[in-house]
């Protein structure tokens, strides 16, 4: 089947998958949530006021309608504006991913790499000393919460040591460079010991295979065997694991984000719960959901490429 | 006779574990001739697959080491030798297929490449162009139809009797002087099993190579060996040619393991009778009994048999035939 015909398949499909995400929205945010008349005004409103701001919100109008502005909202990518800061959301979404960006991307390649890395050499020596002690600090790397690790590197490495910037961010490249290197550093001890386990396992799964007895057979050196049979193998499970967490890249990490106060969709996304802007927040959602099925649809597409069983169906 | 390109004496592999070390492997004699086939015969567990693996130097080490005896190959012993010297020598000069032909090509990679892999390791002096028709010519060797498309084809596009005759190709792309075939058509149905076995016996005609086979099917046997060694918990109970074998059984496992094998009237079609069956069980590698490992599950067993004159050991009954047993049948 050809390549692009399944995209465009794919992309159809997720229409419905959208429409789906935007009713949920709808009935999250204008059935079960209070009343954002009442957020706005406080205890004190009259009935007239309220009657106005739903009138402004357009909370009078019928459901479907209401529920007709959320899809308009998720095929245009027009939010509307905030309500806290009035800015325009698309502008504010375009404004934090930068900022995102510049801690998540280069956390992201520099932790899966080097994960990667001490999986293939822990694999190699399985079961030995070595392979028990990184699995041993990977677990114990992992029990530590993410929080501890951002106060101890905010008081210790940035405020003791002074070998960082506490929090803050500028923009423009390279001002905001020492600003992202401690959450960067952060990233990658608070997800090594969990990746580093889980391509452990992606390898050695493969490792007992009996192709590998074959490839043994065959005189082939562990290393060629490890580099060449076992990790073309071990690469399917390895990408869905990468792709996953790309969409996580993009909204930022709302803790680390928070902390730092870095300018970032995770820190939009936390302010907009805090001050229950409600349309900030709708447009989050929407656009989680739609990232998360814009890197399923690629997974789907890189696996033919890795995997010549796979078939684009 | 024959040249005689691997000699297995008195070989001992153990294993430790955590209930102990257990020999899978204890005493194990045969021998391989130029164009000749030996079958290895015995139940699961009995230590065929090990003795194979063990002359491959593919026992995983820890938990598993030879602890005793020697492999000879053209006279150089494979026992203890360096890695590297072993890397040159398997799949190259001693080559070994297996049981599961569904799971034992890598099913990322095309069977063209799984071929010509083989060759770039063993004959260098290969260039791109002479691997790709030499892989091709294997194919065509083993019987696969317009092998020129099928070398581009990954394993999961081929039946399981053509992996097996990938296999087979990869096994023999080096001209080996020993095929070690670890029950290379359990997996494969009837009528695929019996071209299989055609195949091996045409190949070896052609390229001369000793084959070690290894099975539980005495059928199997009975059509492709010259050589049979019965094996049960790790250690041969009888050794003769196949003739020999199967008309004068000497112990009676053989003959309990031949009477286990369901035989029809060729011209009726009828079962002729009751199938008989082998009582009992094998018994573990940590509770060997004294005496004869095969005492508990023997009509004939007597005093002896539970080891007051020490274990059997194997003899010679003559004309090449060896039984471990203190009342062989005739």
């Amino acid at each position: 089947m050809n390549i692009w015909l399944y995209i465009i398949r794919k992309v159809v499909n997720m229409i419905p998958t959208l429409l789906g995400v935007c009713l949920i929205v709808f009935v999250l945010f204008n059935l079960v949530a209070p009343d954002p008349a009442l957020l706005l005004l406080g205890k004190h409103g009259t009935v007239e006021q309220i009657a106005q701001i739903h009138r402004e919100l357009g909370l009078d109008r019928p459901f479907w309608a209401q529920y007709f502005d959320i899809v308009k909202s998720a095929f245009t990518w027009d939010f509307g504006y905030s309500w806290s800061s009035k800015q325009e959301i698309w502008q504010m979404i375009k404004n934090g991913a930068f900022p995102s960006m510049a801690i998540t991307v280069p956390a992201f390649i520099l932790t899966n790499a080097i994960a990667i890395s001490i999986s293939l050499l822990v694999s190699f020596y399985r079961g030995k000393m070595l392979d028990k002690s990184v699995v041993f600090v990977c677990v114990a790397m992992m029990s530590i919460p993410g929080l501890a690790y951002i106060l101890f590197g905010q008081y210790f490495f940035a405020y003791k040591l002074g070998l960082f910037e506490i929090a803050g961010y500028e923009p423009g490249f390279p001002n905001f460079v020492p600003y992202v290197l401690l959450p960067i550093v952060l990233y990658l001890i608070m997800n090594i010991g969990p990746d580093v386990r889980y391509y452990r396992t992606a390898v050695l799964d493969e490792i007992y295979q009996d192709y590998v007895r074959t490839a043994r057979a065959k005189g082939l050196t562990e290393k060629k065997i490890l580099f060449k049979h076992v990790l073309k193998n071990a690469m399917i499970p390895i990408l869905t694991y990468l792709i996953i967490q790309i969409p996580f890249l993009v909204l930022g990490g709302i803790l680390t984000e928070s902390f730092f106060s870095i300018p970032g969709l995770g820190g939009l996304t936390i302010k907009a719960i805090n001050t229950s802007d409600f349309p900030v927040i709708k447009a989050m959602t929407i656009l989680s959901a739609v990232a998360f099925m814009v890197f399923n649809l690629l997974t789907d597409v890189l696996y033919t490429l890795v995997d010549p069983r796979a078939k684009l169906k | 006779m024959a040249e005689k390109v691997l000699e297995v004496k008195d070989l001992v592999v153990e294993f430790k574990t955590d209930r102990g070390t257990v020999k899978a492997v204890n005493g194990v004699n045969f021998d391989v001739y130029k164009g000749k086939t030996v079958g290895v015969v015995g139940e699961s567990g009995s230590g065929k697959s090990v003795t194979a693996l063990a002359i491959m130097g593919l026992i995983p080490n820890p938990p598993g080491r030879i602890a005793g005896g020697e492999i000879n190959f053209k006279g150089k012993s494979l026992v203890n030798i360096a890695g590297e010297e072993m890397r040159k020598i398997r799949g190259n000069k001693i080559a070994m297929i297996f049981q599961e032909p569904m799971t034992s090509l890598n099913p990322v990679f095309t069977i063209g490449d799984q071929i010509e892999e083989v060759l770039e390791l063993h004959q260098p002096n290969l260039d791109n162009k002479a691997r790709a028709a030499k892989a091709v010519d294997m194919l065509r060797l083993v019987g696969i139809p317009s092998p020129e498309k099928r070398v581009h084809e990954y394993p999961h596009q081929l039946s399981g009797g053509m992996r097996q005759r990938v296999m087979i190709a990869i096994a023999l792309s080096c001209e080996p002087d020993v095929l070690i075939a670890d029950e290379p058509t359990t997996a494969l149905d009837v009528t695929i099993q019996a071209q299989i076995l055609e195949l091996m016996k045409k190949l070896q005609k052609e390229l001369g190579m000793g084959i070690i086979l290894i099975t539980h099917d005495l059928g199997v046997v009975a059509e492709t060996c010259d050589d049979v060694a019965v094996m049960y918990c790790g250690q041969i109970v009888e050794r003769a040619d196949v003739k020999t074998l199967f008309n004068h059984p000497q112990h009676p496992y053989t003959k309990g393991l031949m009477e286990s094998i369901p035989s029809f009237d060729s011209t009726t079609g009828v079962k002729k009778e009751r199938l008989q069956t082998i009582e009992g069980m094998v018994p573990s590698l940590f509770e060997l009994p004294s005496g004869c490992n095969f005492q508990d599950r023997c009509k004939h067993a007597t005093e002896v048999c539970k080891g007051i004159q020490g274990e059997p050991h194997l003899r010679d009954i003559g004309a090449g035939h060896q039984v471990s047993c203190f009342h062989p049948l005739n």
